[in-house]
């Protein structure tokens, strides 16, 4: 009886001790409630107000849209597959039309991890939190912030349908590769409207809310696929599809968008375009001003270049002996500009934006090599006199410098060849003939002269000059290698034409002015010389592959084979291609022709 | 073991005691106000409904509305950018001269210009003011030709730049006006109150007026015309001529000729324009000439 008395009394106190802690956990939710209520944001009205922001939209100069900035195509729920919604429902927030805001049990559950294990803060997120989370706060993990997006949450439920929430809710989330909303993802990923989405699709694009960039499908298609048969194991735990269905969706891999592939391939141009309207308009105008910019992107001549990069680039792991795994491959970037006006037509910035962002095309400077030269002759042409058929002699050269060790260039092929007319020199790339040449001149006037031809990276005023020891970018070379095609006009290189407010009136207008910085006569010369290098020198291999059509050249490559060079250009296209390493290597880099190729 | 005064003695006093109306009653509101919540979730009902009279007073924070803002303040820009753009149109479109031309505009300001005002705006000068900006035949085509899509005037720090553009937005034709200059033309060729020797662009080019005129009569008459194109200017001119400078270079194929009058013991300097493959000629009769 004693035994069974304190049993008794001892659940009677847990009871009432629970229920006191009950009682004040209530008395400090309804004090929280008061206490941040006040601080709470406000909710717009009617809730569709959020994806009321205008988009700024980039055309090709071929006329098509290739990003959408800001981007929020609502749609209704009308318009949307069936077999999205409930993939996403099932996905996200399986009791997502029973509950009113929050799913308790979860909520519980995530308190006690909260409060036991301080070093987590547990999620419990349910369509309704998500959506005042996207809206109103930020991404940090505080049991604050979580309350007040519950709150929050409490009041989208109280204000709105289950619908007006699913619809806000699908048209806001991000979905990576730049698509806000499902309209828009459905468009990017598989270029139809949401409405076409099929179970494989509606299915796949439903798993990528939860980690747009790793589950991206463009760069990790597999990847992609296995969150969607987690996508489907969850439908078919909802009722929403049978198990059997499941499975045979399951072994189907749904096509992506060729379009938008290639146009996520212009990357790197757009990048460099976008940060150039931020510097000029601000990230306001840009990103929530409904602009309008017509680019210089050609699609086509950018699907070849990523194409061709891609293919050189692939032609060398192969020479290489390099593993498509192996992290350490050797990169590359190509520009191309029409010589007529300085457009940028075409701009691969690295093997692959989604492993690497960093533009190599404009934000990478590398020695020059040899495709410095003919910077070297144009300037001892025009400020010496000499000019292609004049006689030097390819022999042993030492430079005094003073201040500093005496300069002893050296040829490529470690020997001498003697006396021979500069025009053989240029395309042979004998480097004592260049070292002599910038002997003559002085470093001064050859640094100066590449300026006046648009080079943008800092040159250093030495001797090595001669033999490309400046860094340049891709573009600086391309830039510059047009006024030789020009016959000494200069076009500045730009990326788009015009800017227009979203009611068309015009904000910016490009117009093409020639600027002569080179003397016609001389200009030919070296673009003669250039001709010979393509035709019959070093860059022969081009030739070699077939391609006919006027063309002119120089290779470059620098010491220990770091870096390989080659820019040409044809009447209309001047193009500049880098292949090379990341990182300097301390032994011997490569050194393959991957570039003639590309 | 000792049994306290208040246990229960009985088993039924026990379950009486367990069973009491205040323990039913409080564990029946525990369980119902649990169960009810559960059910019918009444608390987050009450929260949201009482939040939702708090709404107007709250304050308009958080990423949806900062992107209500962004929207905000990016219309503002363009709305300013426009307007202002508009506004220098207007000023442009209704300038009566090169100098209100170059006034309107500030520096990398740029506006379209009709072609019709542009014409108007030429025809306002001299023919020799004229073709100072640009020959008038040279003019004819751009205007008239197939080749002029529009014209842009882009303000500069001291003046403004005009480019004919064709369709294709290259640049066929560009006149940069200097401030300086539009009012040496639009004053209407107001004479120097300074000496030929004063002028450095006429250095080792000045002559005296009698070995000046000496060879210029020398010219064929049709060549004296061109040289002159404006004789009427010195005519015009009080005071009687000293010396006569050749300025150092052409401008659209005409070069200025300095004329130094002296009246009433000041010497000023009129400049006019001649045309450069006769000053030319002129300058061989000069030069054969001993000083």
């Amino acid at each position: 009886m004693t035994f069974f008395l304190r049993a008794i009394s001892l659940v009677r106190l847990f009871f009432f001790l629970g229920l006191v802690i009950v009682s004040l956990g209530i008395l400090s939710g309804i004090f929280l409630i008061f206490y941040l209520a006040g601080d709470l944001p406000k909710l717009p009205s009617p809730l569709s107000r959020i994806i009321e922001t205008p988009q700024s939209l980039i055309y090709a100069s071929t006329g098509q849209v290739i990003m959408g900035l800001g981007e929020r195509k609502a749609v209704p729920l009308e318009m949307v597959s069936k077999d999205f919604i409930n993939a996403i429902v099932a996905t996200e927030d399986h009791l997502f039309f029973e509950h009113h805001g929050m799913n308790k049990l979860r909520t519980l559950k995530g308190l006690y991890i909260t409060l036991f294990d301080p070093d987590k803060v547990q999620g419990a997120s349910t369509i309704t939190q998500q959506l005042a989370k996207n809206l109103f706060f930020s991404f940090e993990q505080s049991w604050r912030r979580k309350f007040k997006e519950m709150l929050v949450a409490l009041q989208i439920e109280a204000a709105n349908t289950k619908e007006e929430i699913l619809n806000a809710y699908i048209n806001q989330i991000h979905f990576g590769a730049g698509a806000q909303g499902i309209e828009n993802a459905s468009q990017t990923f598989f270029g139809k409207p949401a409405l076409e989405l099929d179970l494989a699709e509606a299915s796949l694009l439903a798993g990528l809310p939860k980690s747009p960039t790793n589950y991206n499908p463009f760069r990790h298609y597999d990847r992609a696929l296995k969150r969607r048969d987690i996508v489907l194991e969850r439908m078919a735990v909802a009722g929403f599809i049978s198990h059997p269905e499941a499975q045979k969706i399951s072994a189907t891999r749904p096509q992506l968008h060729k379009g938008r592939m290639d146009s996520r391939s212009g990357s790197y141009f757009l990048d460099a375009l976008i940060k150039e309207l931020i510097q000029i308009y601000g990230e306001d105008v840009v990103f929530h001003g409904g602009i309008r910019v017509y680019s210089t992107l050609d699609t086509r001549l950018q699907s070849f270049a990523r194409d061709a990069l891609t293919q050189g680039l692939d032609q060398l792991d192969t020479l290489m002996g390099l593993d498509p795994g192996e992290k350490d491959r050797p990169q590359g970037a190509l520009v191309a500009i029409d010589t007529g006006s300085g457009a940028i037509k075409a701009m691969v910035g690295g093997r692959d934006y989604y492993a690497s962002e960093f533009n190599r095309a404009m934000d990478s400077r590398r020695q020059a090599g040899s495709g410095f030269k003919p910077f070297v002759y144009y300037t001892a042409f025009q400020k010496k006199g000499v000019h292609p058929g004049t006689r030097m002699t390819d022999k042993p050269v030492l430079i005094k410098i003073p201040g500093a060790k005496d300069w002893e260039p050296q040829n490529f092929e470690k020997r001498f060849n003697g006396n021979m007319i500069l025009k053989n020199a240029f395309a042979q790339s004998v480097n004592t003939i260049a070292a002599q040449l910038v002997g003559m001149t002085g470093p001064e006037a050859v640094t100066a002269m590449a300026r006046a031809c648009g080079v943008k990276s800092p040159l250093e005023d030495v001797y090595s000059v001669a033999l490309g020891t400046s860094a340049v970018s891709p573009l600086d070379m391309a830039g510059a290698f047009s006024v030789f095609a020009n016959l000494g006009v200069k076009h500045d290189p730009f990326l788009f034409w015009r800017v227009e407010d979203a009611f068309g009136r015009v904000l910016f207008e490009r117009i093409v002015q020639n600027k002569n910085v080179l003397e016609s006569g001389v200009t030919f010369q070296v673009l003669d010389m250039m001709k010979e290098v393509v035709d019959t020198g070093s860059g022969r291999s081009i030739r070699s592959l077939g391609f006919g059509r006027p063309a002119a050249g120089k290779t470059g490559t620098t010491d220990n084979y770091n870096d390989a060079w080659f820019t040409g250009f044809t009447p209309s296209l001047c193009v500049s291609v880098w292949t090379g390493f990341d990182k300097r290597r301390a032994g011997k880099g490569f050194c393959h022709p991957g570039q003639y190729p590309v | 073991m000792i049994q306290n005064w208040y246990d229960p003695f009985t088993a039924g006093e026990l379950w009486r005691r367990i069973f009491s109306f205040l323990n039913l009653g409080v564990l029946f509101i525990t369980l119902a106000f649990g169960a009810s919540e559960f059910r019918f979730d009444w608390c987050e009902r009450l929260v949201g409904t009482y939040l939702l009279t708090t709404n107007d007073t709250r304050p308009e924070t958080g990423a949806v509305w900062e992107s209500g803002r962004q929207t905000s303040n990016a219309h503002k820009s363009l709305n300013q950018i426009i307007t202002r753009r508009e506004d220098t149109r207007r000023s442009a479109q209704s300038a009566e001269s090169f100098s209100h031309l170059a006034g309107s505009l500030r520096p990398g300001e740029w506006v379209p210009l009709d072609k019709d005002l542009f014409k108007v705006l030429y025809l306002s000068l001299s023919a020799s003011a004229g073709r100072k900006v640009i020959d008038p035949s040279h003019l004819v085509w751009l205007l008239n030709g197939k080749t002029t899509d529009r014209i842009f005037c882009e303000g500069q720090a001291d003046g403004v730049k005009l480019y004919f553009i064709d369709s294709q937005n290259r640049v066929i034709h560009q006149i940069d006006l200097k401030k300086n200059a539009i009012v040496e033309i639009e004053s209407g060729n107001a004479p120097l109150k300074v000496q030929l020797k004063e002028i450095e662009a006429f250095a080792g080019r000045i002559f005296p007026a009698e070995k000046f005129f000496d060879a210029v009569l020398k010219l064929p008459t049709e060549m004296i015309s061109e040289l002159m194109v404006d004789p009427d200017l010195l005519l015009k001119q009080n005071g009687t001529i000293q010396q006569v400078g050749i300025w150092n270079e052409a401008e659209n194929g005409y070069i200025k000729l300095g004329f130094e009058f002296e009246y009433r013991g000041e010497n000023q300097v009129l400049l006019i324009q001649a045309r450069e493959w006769a000053v030319w000629q002129l300058s061989l009769l000069l030069k054969a000439e001993p000083q």
